[in-house]
């Protein structure tokens, strides 16, 4: 079973560079999610694992062994599309056996009828009817089995196309945003449903996605991307918990991590409007100004002034079981709110159940130190190893 | 509209397209109409409107003096060379021009397109000194290869639009899937684009079988000769067998009706719906 390593791989498209020095590894039996916006290069990187894109530059290594002139079929590897890509003119069991007709192919089945023949004859054949029934049952697809693609709905096409990558057994499973076109109900389901396959069949899974929730759910490891770089390499925990820079701090969370400026003094952290918050152990290194990351849900209202600070209220969402509050500091100096809401950025605190709070209310707002990250305004990028 | 309007309005397009059809049919009845009419009736002024189906029976008779199976078969065996090899080149070129990217691409393609735009009658002479050289006088392969040359730049067209229109990630899963690429053009691109197969088909098929202006030139052996020469070799100076040519030219289209009958079933697209959600 492979372990998939890169090596510096680079891809350019003509004079646009698409992935710049990809360098990571990627252990046997992990689901690994590529994350990123769009046009990152995360799809690039998934078709070029798979050899459907060459590389410019670098190895793309399986078990220390480079791939790199190896074709798409002597990979051992899936490929589920994003548009499922399956093949229309053929039934669903049709589609399901193809990569085990393809198995037993010989160059002379090319020739015209010879070759449909053959295929039926193949596919009617115990070992290749048995093993796409069994995975038929697997994805719960018996029924189906004699319609065309296009009879049947994303889902189900989502499930063939899984099928179809399940049916040879293959060392390694590269998915590309296989959710993206399904609804929000079923891509819940889906979601379960392919972490269980992963459960079950115990290789490698290399999935794309820019949907953050997907890749926090399934992955056990993230690498999240942004035009062409990995921006960090972690588990979902790691990811969430400290970013390695301000991109990945914004791209996860929803409402991602609150970026707020503040100016390092011994123990305390000066914010916008002036308004103080008082932190144990700031690191040494620290001095003059920072931004200071906050997770939306680690902010909570306080009922007095003591160690909070002063906000006002500009947004509230009330989802039922937690309300997203959209506010900004006040001016201590200058209680005019108006000024300071228009001299800085809005920040977010998500706070359990329903509040009833109006826009433009002002609140004492608490925030929990001890899981504060914090990064050079400059560079972007996290002071990690300090705490 | 109100209802009376729109059905008024139907029954004026219907009334319209009866009109057509029959100004369209009528040439094919009048033949009809000849081929049963004595010489007398067509070269006096008797020829009555109504067929004269009681002379049905002289019919064969007239057309085996004239050796129309012959005739058909050689056209038979140009307009099926014509539509064969064509298929083969064009499939392959279309696929090419498509999909793979190589230098001259675009000059090739355009130099495909631009036999369309010369008449064939101008090649008649320069292509009469090239075959005189191979030896392809007086032989029904040289008009399949000529036919082929002009028509099958029609089918590269067809074809070429149509596979293009085909998501390539179906030809890629077909890689990964083991498939060769002589595997994804005959089991995944080929039963995509049949109904465009057909079209280039029947365009094909009718041009090798209305072959007339090579043929006439090229070929001096009675024969060899293809119906639609064969035909005209009847308008003599001094008499035209006028029944008999019409039914003939009759029987010459049936052929044609019954190839364009076979693939218009195929001729249908939709099939690449549900390929990708779309």
């Amino acid at each position: 079973m492979p372990r998939i390593t890169f090596d510096n791989v680079r891809k350019n498209f003509g004079k646009s560079v698409v992935i710049e020095g990809f360098s990571a590894d990627i252990a046997d039996g992990e689901f690994l999610v590529l994350l990123g916006p769009s046009g990152c290069g995360k799809s690039t990187m998934l078709r070029m694992i798979a050899g459907l894109t060459d590389t410019s530059e670098g190895d793309i290594s399986f078990d220390g062994e480079s791939v790199n002139a190896l074709e798409p079929r002597e990979r051992n590897i899936a490929f589920v599309f994003q548009s499922y890509a399956l093949y229309p003119h053929m039934s669903v069991l049709d589609n399901i056996a193809f990569p085990l007709i393809m198995d037993r192919f010989k160059p002379w089945y090319h020739l015209p009828i010879l070759n449909s023949i053959v295929r039926r004859m193949i596919r009617n054949s115990p070992e290749v009817k048995d093993r796409v029934l069994e995975v038929a049952k697997i994805l719960e697809l018996e029924p189906l089995l004699d319609r065309r693609p296009r009879t049947l709905s994303g889902g189900q096409r989502q499930r063939v196309a899984v099928a179809r990558a399940l049916v040879r057994d293959p060392e390694v499973y590269l998915l590309d945003e296989p959710l993206s076109n399904l609804d929000a109900k079923l891509r819940t389901q889906m979601r379960a449903e392919i972490t269980g396959l992963y459960r079950k069949v115990k290789k490698t899974f290399i999935y794309v996605t820019h949907d953050q929730v997907e890749a926090m759910t399934m992955a056990s490891r993230i690498i999240v991307m942004d035009e062409g770089v990995i921006r960090q390499i972690g588990t979902p925990e790691e990811i969430y918990h400290s970013p390695a820079d301000t991109f990945v701090a914004r791209f996860i969370g929803s409402p991602p991590m609150n970026l707020i400026p503040g100016a390092v003094m011994s123990d305390r952290v000066v914010l916008p409007g002036k308004q103080e918050l008082k932190v144990q152990n700031i690191p040494s290194v620290l001095g003059g100004q920072t931004l200071v990351g906050v997770r939306p849900e680690t902010i909570r209202i306080a009922s007095s002034a003591k160690e909070s600070v002063r906000a006002t209220v500009v947004s509230v969402e009330n989802l039922g079981a937690e309300t997203v509050l959209g506010f900004v500091f006040c001016n201590d100096a200058n209680s005019d709110s108006l000024l300071t809401r228009d001299n800085q950025s809005t920040f977010f605190a998500k706070l359990e159940g329903s509040h009833s709070l109006t826009e433009g209310a002002e609140i004492f707002l608490t925030i929990d130190t001890t899981n504060i990250r914090w990064f050079d305004p400059d560079s972007g990028s996290a002071f990690l190893d300090l705490s | 509209m109100n209802r009376a309007g729109r059905k008024l309005g139907q029954l004026a397009s219907r009334l319209l397209l009866i009109a057509f059809i029959l100004i369209a049919s009528f040439p094919i009845y009048w033949m009809f109409n000849t081929s049963l009419a004595t010489d007398s009736e067509l070269f006096g002024s008797g020829q009555k409107f109504v067929p004269q189906l009681q002379r049905l029976n002289e019919v064969p008779q007239n057309l085996a003096e004239i050796e129309i199976l012959k005739l058909l078969g050689n056209s038979a065996f140009i307009a099926t060379g014509v539509t064969v090899l064509s298929f083969i080149l064009a499939v392959m070129a279309a696929y090419a021009l498509s999909r793979f990217k190589f230098h001259g691409k675009g000059i090739s393609g355009f130099f495909l397109f631009s036999t369309q735009m010369m008449p064939e009658a101008l090649l008649v002479v320069p292509l009469f000194a090239l075959f005189a050289g191979f030896g392809l006088l007086n032989d029904l392969t040289g008009l399949v290869l000529a036919n082929t040359a002009f028509t099958m730049p029609v089918a590269v067209f067809i074809m070429k639009t149509a596979i293009d229109k085909i998501p390539y990630e179906i030809e890629e899963s077909a890689k990964v899937d083991g498939c060769s690429p002589y595997g994804q053009l005959g089991m995944i691109v080929i039963p995509l684009i049949l109904p465009s197969l057909a079209a280039a088909a029947v365009i094909n098929f009718f041009d090798g079988w209305n072959e007339f202006l090579f043929a006439n030139s090229f070929i001096t052996d009675q024969d060899l000769w293809p119906a639609s020469v064969g035909l005209a070799q009847f308008m003599g100076q001094y008499s035209t067998p006028l029944s008999t040519v019409m039914a003939a030219a009759l029987v010459f289209t049936l052929p044609a009706i019954a190839f364009f009958l076979l693939v218009q079933r195929q001729i249908i697209s939709g099939l690449t719906a549900g390929a990708v959600k779309g």
